[in-house]
């Protein structure tokens, strides 16, 4: 029998929602700031409107403190579930202001395509618009990459937000305490941060000949995608706009940075035992698969005769892979010539996307822990059937020390890896009920579904409405890893049906 | 395991490259010296048609002075060049842009490129499509052997918008009347 969800349970979401729209309406302070020192009037108007916006949101929903009831395991997963909504729908205020926009669809298309780290835009004359807005685009990559959620539980929710992090996909617990994890993170983030501006600006004022402040602006902005695994970039052209392998390589390290999980930046930073978290599955399972779908497509572009020279394969080759992997989506080629990217070439990008990086990081994807463990339990049954009965095969596997394959984990890694494959299939055959090729429909899907947001070409601002839904859906079910989604929807259900 | 993998992946690799006819493929043939007039949409839909090409648009970004004696810069041949959005142009799609390398005797000297607070100077480019250079890594731009100011730059202005700004204070004001209100009730 389902229950209705009491006045109670909805105090317990509506207060702990509220705080994290509280949160991002002090957030907005930041661009705000940006618009007013740059003098960017427009934009600085539709950020305080934004700010009011989730501020007054924010406190409606907190007004009534729950009494006595803590957060479980189900209010947490509709929270995180309703925070990744919210926060893009309002979120887009800015950007649906700006004027870039053909309507406040594909605004909210950019909102979530930026929380969700995704990358894909249907924004239009990127190349004007106002820094502040640009700025927000990023941060968004920020506060989605490391977490609303996290971020609120780091400042307020203590232990109680075990629950809302697991909705956020955010599975690892670092250190003791929820808190002391999430903090961790930020810490980690932040750090991160300072040294990717220094060294992102660097090279782009002293090896691209920008400007000091121009130098800085490129730097924050592309350690923004990078790190965060998000693929917006400040110009239309992407990273080809900055015409320098040195930016691309450097750029390409804090991209993989970023699609590494906190708990191996842990283990590499601060652990006795630095060099053990190499001995992981996960890192194998990841190492493993960028080396094979980087094998795929250099020998499709090979074929394809592409690029003439073997470090001219190499160098386009290496960072679309790589950027496929970790699930950014920066490109160094336009959408008119990825689409060409046809056979081999087409096959490794896309299994790269498909894949992933590391689970609790920014990245999307299936990710490389269930992709190892998927393996594992393949090859155990494999041995299961052909080895004599009395034969014992070994369920072990190292991830921070040697643990097991038990039932429930591998009905799970299972459900939730034919959960994406099936996400992806239905995002190509929603491309293909409206005339795209195949290829090119899979393509966008899996880059959609895995929050990569490398583009073919489908997702511009003239996509039909229906396929445009179809991707923001896509990008949300794939951040959140679904069960907070199916929480929500369980939840959703049971206030109209329950009793 | 992963030391096997690498091995066999290498070999598969290395045996499916050397056969590939695009990785022994040699340098394009000469071709008759001839400026073809383009679009910047033209050159991204069939980029290997080019070779010598006479392309108009803005300059937009960055004017990257390179120690190599070179200045980078976006040329952008979208309708945002004739009809910026802050000056009343209408939404036309996402920009069209290319490198370009501009060498330093050539470069004018322009104050400010497109962007924000500007409408780029308007240009004719003449100049080389190196369609995947070798030389380059296989990046795709513009040698630039000729620069035409066709239109200088052109000032971007943006007023307040009053009527977000205006519900904004409204709705900030609201959330701090019933926040404090809350806390009241609270203590």
């Amino acid at each position: 029998m389902l229950m209705r969800p009491n006045l109670e349970d909805l105090r317990i979401i509506g207060f702990y929602l509220g705080r994290i729209l509280l949160l991002v309406a002090g957030v907005i302070a930041l661009p705000l700031l940006w618009a007013v020192l740059g003098r960017e009037w427009g934009p600085a108007s539709s950020f305080v409107l934004t700010a009011g916006a989730f501020a007054l949101l924010g406190v409606s929903a907190s007004a009534r403190a729950p009494q006595g009831h803590h957060l479980d395991w189900s209010h947490g997963m509709v929270v995180a579930a309703l925070a990744w909504l919210i926060v893009p729908a309002v979120g887009s205020l800015p950007l649906a202001l700006s004027g870039h926009f053909a309507n406040p669809l594909d605004a909210i298309f950019d909102a979530m395509s930026g929380l969700t780290t995704t990358g894909l835009s249907l924004l239009q004359d990127l190349d004007h618009l106002a820094p502040s807005l640009n700025f927000w685009r990023h941060l968004l990559h920020f506060l989605g990459g490391q977490g609303i959620v996290l971020a609120a539980v780091s400042i307020f929710a203590g232990g109680a937000g075990l629950s809302m992090l697991y909705g956020e996909a955010r599975e690892e617990k670092i250190l003791p305490s929820v808190g002391s994890t999430a903090r961790f993170i930020w810490w980690a983030s932040v750090v991160h941060l300072l040294f990717g501006v220094l060294v992102l600006g660097s090279v782009a004022y002293f090896g691209l000949g920008f400007t000091p402040l121009r130098s800085a602006f490129h730097g924050l902005m592309v350690f923004f995608a990078g790190f965060d695994t998000g693929g917006f970039a400040p110009q239309s052209t992407s990273i080809g706009y900055y015409h320098s392998a040195v930016f691309e390589a450097a750029t390409a390290v804090f991209m993989v940075a970023g699609a590494m999980s906190f708990g191996l930046h842990y283990a590499i930073w601060r652990g006795p035992h630095r060099f053990r978290a190499l001995r992981n599955l996960e890192t194998r399972t990841l190492a493993s698969t960028l080396l094979a779908a980087l094998t795929l497509a250099l020998v499709g572009l090979a074929t394809l005769g592409l690029y003439r020279t073997v470090p001219a394969l190499a160098r386009q080759g290496l960072f679309h892979v790589l950027s496929a992997h970790t699930g950014t989506g920066l490109a160094t080629v336009p959408s008119s010539e990825l689409v060409r990217w046809g056979g081999l070439a087409f096959v490794g990008v896309t299994l790269a996307m498909a894949l992933g990086g590391m689970a609790s990081s920014t990245a999307g994807g299936v990710k490389s822990l269930r992709v190892g463990l998927a393996l594992k339990i393949l090859k155990n049954h494999i041995k299961a059937v052909i080895l004599p009965d009395r034969a014992v095969v070994s369920q072990a596997y190292y991830q921070g020390g040697r643990k097991r394959v038990t039932p429930p984990l591998a009905q799970a890694v299972l459900v939730v890896t034919l959960l994406y494959v099936a996400l992806y299939l239905a995002g190509a055959v929603a491309g293909l009920a409206y005339g795209y090729p195949l290829q090119e429909a899979l393509f966008e899907s899996v880059s959609a579904s895995a929050n990569v947001g490398l583009s073919v070409g489908i997702t511009q601002p003239s996509m039909p409405v229906v396929l445009e839904i179809t991707y923001i859906l896509q990008m949300w079910l794939g951040r959140l890893e679904f069960v907070a989604v199916f929480a929500l929807i369980g939840f959703t259900v049971a206030a109209v049906r329950g009793r | 395991m992963t030391r096997r993998l690498l091995l066999v992946l290498t070999i598969l690799a290395s045996a499916l490259l050397a056969s590939a006819p695009g990785a022994v493929a040699a340098a394009p043939a000469a071709e008759p010296f001839h400026w073809d007039e383009a679009t910047v949409a033209d050159i991204l839909a069939e980029p290997e048609a080019y070779t010598r090409v006479v392309v108009r648009g803005e300059l937009v970004g960055d004017f990257g002075r390179r120690d190599d004696g070179t200045v980078w810069v976006q040329l952008n041949g979208d309708a945002y060049a004739d009809a910026p959005l802050l000056a009343g142009g209408s939404l036309a799609g996402a920009n069209l842009g290319i490198g370009a390398r501009i060498p330093a005797e050539l470069w004018p000297g322009f104050d400010e490129p497109g962007g924000y607070r500007a409408r780029g100077p308007l240009v004719e480019l003449q100049g080389m499509w190196r369609y995947h250079d070798p030389g380059r890594g296989g990046e795709s731009y513009l040698d630039v052997t000729g620069i035409e100011l066709l239109e200088p730059p052109l000032a971007l202005e943006e007023g307040i918008d009053w009527l977000p700004l205006g519900l904004g204070v409204g709705l900030l004001a609201i959330a701090g009347v019933v926040g404090l209100r809350i806390r009241r009730r609270a203590a």
